[in-house]
């Protein structure tokens, strides 16, 4: 096969010494609790990073992606429980009708740029949980659904779970390298300019906006396999939205591995804050929120390459 | 000589106001087409129609045979009319050579290693190849302007619009731009309309002539009868002293 000029051969080893790693561990050191703890974290790894193709890539910040991670999640639910659809098999259907939807109300609304984009999708989050509460042919209502469980499902999902965060990581860096890649920094640097040099902004948008919400309807139905038990609110919750945007934020947006540091450090500290500070927790991140904004806005990874020297990554991508 | 782009009737009204009213102008192969009137005349929003920036009002632009009236711009673009920017408009995050290189890939639908080629090409021929992995943060003013230039032909155009790229740069780097024009011409066979208000190189350069005042298209022709145009000067200067 031969290999895209692109692709760095390092960068390749390590995510796949990385997820060796990580696949063998729990084979040899059992402990449940990390066990949870790690597949949570392969989950907000894979959502953090299908955010930021769109809110990093394209630097079109949206504070409503739960709207897809809940539909694919119910879509994934539902067609196992009525239709008996195999579990995975239901999750890339879930991811696929949360793609579309993505499309549907992105294609309008991607034409809006930065604080507006924002709000819109604001609106879109909050009606989607509203309508998706009210339909309970789908949701369950606020009751919500359960779903089957079966032995040892928990225990397997942790495999699954590294799966989708591996193929995300490599998604990340297929779409930031490849010269798609290249157009999506163009168009979020001036999107008349680059359709005056041939970029088809709108059509690239909708294709990004398709693949981060696939890949967050994929996430919403491993989420529902997962817990075995969903309801809309929590699914849809605000909340939700905005933890992707945090760890984007914390990580380093637009970066290719960031939001995948800052989905580690977010899940990690909230278990963390949440058992030792219930009432502060919130404040706890508003307060790294800030600090990370006002001192470096490529979040830890602008730290690490500051650290280290290197070039910014959201410049220096091809060498001539 | 052949005929490479045609506009006919075009017009754009934003409300009451006619910024361009039933501009009629053709370009011929080969050659350089001067677009020139006062301030608010109308040149921009002529180019962004050409370019399909700007959806016209009534009207029509065929490049050669085919009819590209209300494309939007990156189909404008990919099918050979390329724009250059007034006040430009580099992608800041990318670097000089990334910069053509979207315009290789995106426009002239290039491959990746045909697209790396033609990028550097460009470079080397606007003289931006030594400084290809800096930002353009880091060039002046002048060399934005070419950096807009080889972004434009790294688009591999027919016809090329270029919107005061003289205007606000020193006499030496004038004159070098001059240049620069005639050699795209000469060399890579590209036709040509530019809007300029340094008059100077309007008039060494372009074979033709055209002037627009408060929308309509007032006078055409060779450089040289342009200047001596009454309603030309009037249109410059107030009537008292055409």
């Amino acid at each position: 096969m031969k290999v895209p000029p692109w692709i760095r051969p390092r960068a390749a080893m390590g995510l796949g010494i990385a997820c060796a790693a990580l696949a063998l561990a729990p084979l040899l050191h059992a402990d449940v609790y990390a066990h949870n703890l790690l597949t949570l974290t392969f989950l907000g790894i894979a959502a953090a990073l299908a955010w930021n193709w769109l809110g990093g890539y394209l630097g079109q910040v949206s504070f409503g992606h739960a709207a897809m991670f809940g539909l694919g999640g119910f879509v994934a639910a539902r067609a196992e429980i009525s239709l008996g659809t195999p579990m995975v098999i239901a999750w890339c259907f879930g991811g696929a009708v949360a793609g579309l939807y993505g499309l549907l109300w992105g294609h309008p609304t991607l034409r809006l740029r930065g604080p507006y984009f924002s709000i819109a999708t604001i609106g879109v989050g909050e009606a989607t949980r509203l309508v998706c509460t009210y339909w309970d042919w789908l949701t369950g209502g606020s009751s919500g659904l359960s779903l089957p469980v079966t032995p040892h499902l928990k225990y397997t999902l942790y495999w699954y779970g590294l799966a989708i965060a591996a193929l995300a990581m490599a998604a990340s860096y297929a779409l930031r390298r490849s010269s798609l890649g290249l157009s999506l920094l163009a168009i979020k640097s001036d999107v008349d300019a680059a359709s005056d040099v041939g970029v088809s902004a709108t059509r690239l948008q909708d294709l990004v906006l398709f693949l981060s919400g696939a890949t967050m309807g994929l996430c919403g139905g491993f989420y529902a396999s997962y817990f075995s038990y969903i309801e809309p609110g929590d699914m849809f919750g605000f909340d939700r939205s905005i933890s992707w945007v945090l760890m984007g934020v914390i990580g380093g947006i637009g970066t290719i591995a960031g939001p995948a540091l800052g989905a580690v450090i977010f899940v990690l500290l909230r278990q963390y804050l949440i058992a030792s500070y219930p009432q502060l927790y919130l404040g706890l991140y508003g307060i790294l929120l800030v600090l990370v904004i006002l001192f470096e806005p490529l979040g830890l990874t602008g730290l690490l390459l500051r650290v280290f020297h290197k070039a910014r990554p959201d410049l220096a991508l091809e060498d001539a | 000589m052949t005929e490479v782009l045609r506009a006919e009737g075009l017009s754009k009204r934003f409300g009451g106001l006619k910024a361009v009213d039933e501009v009629t102008l053709s370009l011929e192969e080969g050659s350089i087409l001067g677009l020139i009137g006062p301030n608010g005349a109308g040149k921009s929003t002529c180019f962004s129609m050409l370019a399909g920036s700007t959806k016209p009002t009534a009207g029509r632009v065929f490049l050669g045979d085919r009819e590209i009236t209300g494309l939007p711009a990156f189909r404008a673009a990919r099918a050979g009319v390329v724009r250059t920017h007034q006040i430009v408009r580099p992608f800041a995050n990318l670097s000089i050579f990334e910069n053509t290189l979207v315009a290789a890939v995106q426009c002239a639908r290039r491959d990746r290693a045909g697209a790396r080629g033609l990028a550097r090409e460009v470079l080397e021929f606007t003289g931006l190849d030594k400084r290809r992995h800096e930002y353009p943060a880091g060039l002046t003013l002048a060399g934005r302007k070419r950096l807009e230039m080889a972004r434009a032909l790294a688009c591999c155009p027919r016809v090329l619009l270029l919107d005061e790229v003289i205007a606000g740069v020193n006499p030496v780097e004038a004159q070098e731009m001059v240049g620069l024009i005639r050699r795209i011409r000469d060399q890579r066979q590209v036709s040509i309309i530019m809007t300029e208000h340094v008059m100077a190189a309007v008039m060494r350069l372009c074979e033709r002539v055209v002037v627009l005042d408060a929308g309509r298209l007032i006078a055409s022709g060779e450089p040289k009868e342009i200047v001596q145009n009454q309603e030309v000067i009037a249109a410059y200067l107030g009537k008292k002293h055409a």
